[in-house]
């Protein structure tokens, strides 16, 4: 037995589980905004007397069981009036309440939501919560605000920089990070190659983004969770918002379907269809758009129900040579029910899509790629005592992966139509959470997740010598393709290959006094789907590639411990957290492998792994007219590819080097200030050490041309990157509450002007044929201007 | 596919490229092996020449020749072919080489006490049909595409390698061509120039190539290629010369015969 399971056990030992000395009763219900009836996430239960309480679920729910009695109870959500009332418990009783926005009765009225101030009871640590009027706050280019820009300026969040897609978390790749929208899974976060996000920020209500202690019902990737929640609309009266910027409109419309019992919400989103582009005399379209749909409606009052939908596009072309069109479609159902007033259940149907396609009529080509799934989710969270809270679970995703279909695209066209094999797989998974109240000072949050990847039959599949796909040329000192002996063939119902894993979650606090707590975590994680990408950062064209007999699963395991702190009355919180993790199995490519319409990747992969560890210090001002943060993270990121036998070179000589997300460190800082009721203003500043990247040592001539010879892998690095930007925010009528209401935002994005290097590339002048070092930046000073509104 | 990315990025934003100073590191020079034998359809592709240099440092002008090396390569009846220096220039020539396709051959150097050497096949190429042109391509609608056409052998597998040498003081451009998508059909390779005009004229070279000359120079060029943040991982490229004396110090560049096929193109 290991050390952990031994720690679970005894947990489980020393619960109070079935010690019932005193009748208790349980006191549920929803809490919710008076004004639109929305749900609110993570709204505190306090009963100050006994030092206890809960907050609200995903759902607005909450539950309670405690003793026979009475009680003060205190409701706080910051932004939000405080209830407070004494209630006699005497039976089970069932109370939702509605809170009533904090008008601005003073002038020193800075909201920042309760979901983002430190919870150091909680033993849940590495989460940080954004509200999306916080993200609403932060300066961005083109004004567009974006929520994948927003959490980069968390400690342990970074980006391969402008331009590129998606985010790293902690040392770890893209591909690594659940995303979820509404529960279901976004596989591409990104508009426009990483320039924009793909989350319309009206439609959000709040997010959470888990780098490490991860509980047990979130599994599949390794690297981090970032859970988002759309609004559920209005149900008491119609409302519309919205915002015309220089890059996009959008327009958002929320309503009751029926009063106080459904509500309907549709946002849309969509850029100019020539975007940047009168720059240029070409016939040229580059546009994207999204549409958020959400229908909730409550049958009664313990069933609701949810329809969210979500569909994006990118759309480009070039001068009818050139299309591309891709983006993420999502639809999802779910049923709330209560069981009882202490057992909550969701159920969850999930259909999620990734298209990529490519027109290229240069070479007369169509080409169709993308990843479908159908997810299935029963979630169970179950409010034992007022010290034991359980959450349970299943999961089932059905994927089928399409790697790529060729079709010419004229007649005059030389290609043959060609279908990549399709790839099939069932993803599924059991888990239980406990989150226990140990003692006065110590909590824990304990659970499992059992995960089971079943890798389905598919028409063809190589057989290749001993197994390996990938060959040593020992003379050559070089990896090769292996030619398949053989192919074989299978029913869609075979299993070609199965894998299972236990991933034990462990977080523990504990307080030491009512300001300040130490808690640590332990998580181990299974990642089944790889997505092929040997560039720095994914591209939208790559494509997602299952576990099987070839590529074995991601394994993290990743240790925290951390220190949390409350200042003046929670004016001011510290968070240092310091985290080591491993990941075993990870994906690298053998050198030049072409990646892309590749109908036999296991011809180009071996299996790695990646280690990395770090400090971070997150220290925040959470009220008063000047809120923000200032991060701090220090760490580092390293694969490293060994030689199968002794014989092989691995990849870069099978020593460690850097992954392209390591930056040493990454300072960032978010600050607005409240000037007055009509203007505050807003600044970022970001300093991060530059990308590791490969720089040549040497040149040769071949050919006729120049060729530049290089050194280990990643082992310069660009130039620091700094850049600092600022907006203001103008509201002309700041005491209208009703009505059409306006918001101005000004910004200025990378103030100073500083050319951060995206790349450098090196290569030879073709007029003058020298050689050349290249350097590739993509925002100097923009500024920007954006209109806001609501009615 | 990746390039394509590139371009967009840097049509549809602010972004922008400038040539910066750098210092980078210097490594030990290292011997470079161009040893192409090719023969043009139609000649007797007795007169060949290999030529070897050195590595220098990243932003020098010239490469240093490779002088006084043993260069011969020997066919599959043993015939050996000497390769003599010319001056002191780095290349070595012969002019008594027997093209055999489908020949094996042996190339053998001897440089500064270490022996190299490389086999490979001398591989078949067809012939460059027709040629078209097209005055408004490109991404931007203004350059020259031009269009070589010439069959694939549906019997075969076959790998290609392109030079397109213009009448305009440029560098070729090179690329690598294989048939899976478009076996044993009429296929054509592709280039696109933006200032070739009418009279100017580009030289098309065609040579048959074998697969493994073809996944190292496709390697080889997505490194010159420029890079962008979809850059693949760069790393030295080992081609097929191996040094028997020292395996650590390996050459870089190919050995590689081919049958080569030329279309002189004047833009009308």
């Amino acid at each position: 037995m290991t050390l952990l399971q031994r720690v679970i056990l005894f947990l489980f030992l020393f619960s109070p589980l079935g010690i019932l000395a005193q009748e208790k009763y349980t006191l549920s219900g929803v809490i919710s905004d008076i004004s639109s009836n929305e749900t609110l996430i993570g709204v505190n239960i306090l009963f100050p007397e006994q030092q206890t309480g809960t907050i609200t679920n995903e759902y607005g729910f909450y539950s309670i069981t405690l003793p026979e009695g009475s009680y003060k109870l205190v409701i706080s959500y910051l932004g939000f009036q405080n209830i407070i009332e004494t209630i006699e418990l005497t039976s089970d009783l069932t109370k939702n309440y509605s809170l009533v926005e904090a008008t601005e009765t003073l002038d020193e009225v800075v909201i920042t939501e309760d979901i983002e101030k430190l919870n150091i009871r909680k033993p849940q640590m590495s989460v940080n919560a954004l509200s999306a009027s916080t993200i609403k706050q932060i300066p961005v280019v083109l004004g567009e605000v974006d929520v994948i820009k927003a959490i980069t300026l968390l400690p342990g969040v970074t980006t391969a920089g402008e331009g590129a897609s998606g985010f790293n978390v902690r040392g770890g790749s893209a591909d690594q990070n659940l995303i979820l929208l509404d529960e279901a899974i976004i596989y591409n976060s990104s508009h426009l190659f990483g320039f924009f996000s793909v989350f319309n920020p009206d439609a959000i209500k709040d997010l959470r983004l888990y780098k490490g202690g991860i509980p047990a019902r979130y599994g599949g990737r390794v690297s981090s969770v970032l859970d988002i929640y759309q609004k559920e609309g209005n149900s008491n009266e119609f409302h519309a918002n919205g915002g015309i910027g220089i890059v996009s409109s959008r327009l958002l419309v929320e309503g009751p379907i029926e009063k106080q019992k459904g509500s309907f919400l549709f946002g849309g989103r969509a850029s100019y269809a020539h975007l940047f582009l009168p720059l240029f005399d070409v016939d040229n379209i580059a546009y994207f758009y999204d549409l958020n749909t959400k229908l909730s409606y409550k049958l009664n009052q313990n069933n609701n129900i949810y329809l969210s939908g979500y569909f994006g596009r990118d759309v480009f072309s070039l001068n009818d040579s050139f299309e591309n069109t891709y983006g993420n479609t999502v639809l999802n159902f779910r049923w709330n029910h209560l069981f009882s007033d202490k057992l909550f259940s969701n159920v969850s149907l999930i259909y999620s899509d990734y298209y990529y396609g490519l027109n290229l009529d240069l070479i007369g080509f169509d080409w169709n790629s993308g990843i479908r799934n159908f997810n299935l989710k029963y979630d169970l969270k179950h409010y034992l005592t007022d010290k034991i809270k359980l959450q349970y679970g299943l999961n089932s995703i059905y994927h089928k992966f399409n790697p790529g279909e060729i079709e010419p695209s004229n007649s005059t066209s030389g290609i043959n139509p060609q279908k990549l094999i399709d790839k099939y797989a069932l993803e599924n998974a059991l888990y239980f959470d406990v989150e226990h109240q140990l003692s006065d000072k110590l909590t824990a949050s304990y659970g499992l997740r059992f995960s089971n990847f079943l890798r389905l039959g598919q028409d063809e599949l190589n057989v290749y010598e001993n197994d390996q796909a990938v060959i040593f040329n020992d003379e050559l000192q070089i990896y090769e393709k292996a030619e398949p002996i053989g192919i074989e063939k299978f029913d869609r119902n075979d299993v070609l290959k199965s894998f299972n894993n236990i991933e034990p979650r462990l977080a523990m606090a504990y307080q030491l006094n009512n300001k300040s707590s130490i808690k640590a975590s332990y998580n181990r994680m299974t990642q089944y789907l790889h997505l092929l990408s040997n560039t720095s950062s994914p591209t939208p064209l790559d494509v997602w590639t299952p576990s099987g007999k070839y590529a074995k699963p991601q394994i993290l395991d990743q240790y925290a411990v951390g220190y949390f702190r409350n200042f003046s009355n929670n004016m001011y919180s510290l968070e240092f957290e310091t985290f080591f993790k491993t990941v075993e199995n990870r994906i690298d490519y053998i050198d030049g492998a072409d990646l892309i319409a590749n109908d036999a990747i296991e011809q180009v992969i071996l299996n790695g792994k990646a280690r990395a560890y770090g400090l971070e210090l997150l220290f925040r001002k959470n009220e008063g007219r000047f809120t923000g943060w200032l991060a701090y993270t220090l760490s580092k990121s390293e694969q490293q590819t060994k030689g199968r036998t002794a014989n092989e070179t691995g990849i870069n000589n099978g020593e460690w080097y850097n992954t392209p997300f390591d930056k040493t460190h990454d300072i960032s800082f978010t600050g607005s200030y409240e000037l007055n009721k009509k203007w505050s203003i807003n600044a970022n500043f970001l300093f991060q050490t530059g990308q590791p990247v490969t720089y040549p040592n040497g040149q040769y001539e071949y050919n006729g041309i120049r060729i530049p010879s290089y050194t280990n892998r990643n082992e310069f690095r660009l130039p620091t990157y700094h850049r600092l930007d600022v907006s203001a925010n103008y509201t002309p009528k700041p005491n209208k509450v009703k009505g059409f209401r306006g918001q101005w935002v000004f910004g200025i994005y990378n103030l100073y002007n500083r050319r951060n290097a995206a790349s450098i590339s090196f290569n030879q002048n073709r007029d003058t044929s020298r050689n050349e070092a290249v350097r590739l930046a993509i925002f100097g000073v923009v500024p920007s201007v954006s209109y806001n509104f609501k009615f | 596919m990746k390039k394509l990315i590139y371009i967009i990025l840097l049509v549809f934003t602010y972004s922008c490229e400038d040539v910066i100073d750098l210092e980078l590191p210097t490594s030990e020079p290292k011997l470079v092996i161009d040893a192409s034998i090719e023969w043009l359809k139609g000649t007797t592709g007795n007169e060949q020449s290999i030529k070897l240099s050195l590595t220098a440092p990243f932003f020098d002008i010239d490469v240093p020749p490779a002088n006084n090396a043993t260069v011969m390569v020997t066919d599959s009846n043993d015939t050996v072919y000497d390769f003599i220096e010319d001056g002191a220039t780095g290349i070595y020539m012969n002019n008594t080489f027997v093209p055999e396709i489908n020949g094996e051959y042996t190339l053998t150097v001897l440089y500064n006490g270490e022996t190299y050497i490389a086999t490979e096949t001398l591989k078949s190429v067809s012939e460059i049909t027709r040629v078209e042109q097209n005055l408004e391509g490109g991404f931007s609608g203004q350059e020259t595409e031009i269009k070589a056409f010439f069959n694939d052998p549906g019997d075969e597998e076959n790998y290609y390698f392109f030079e397109f040498i213009p009448s305009l003081p440029v560098t070729p451009t090179l690329d690598t061509f294989e048939d899976e998508f478009v076996n044993g059909n009429e296929i054509f390779g592709f280039y696109i120039e933006e200032d070739l005009d009418f009279g100017q004229s580009v030289t098309i070279r065609n040579h048959g190539v074998s697969e493994r000359f073809y996944e190292f120079m496709f390697i080889l060029l997505q490194q010159t290629e420029s890079g962008g943040p979809f850059e693949t991982q760069p790393a030295t490229v080992r081609g097929n010369c191996i040094n028997q004396t020292n395996p650590d110090n390996f050459p870089l560049g190919y050995f590689r015969l081919s049958e080569v096929d030329e279309f002189i193109y004047t833009i009308e």
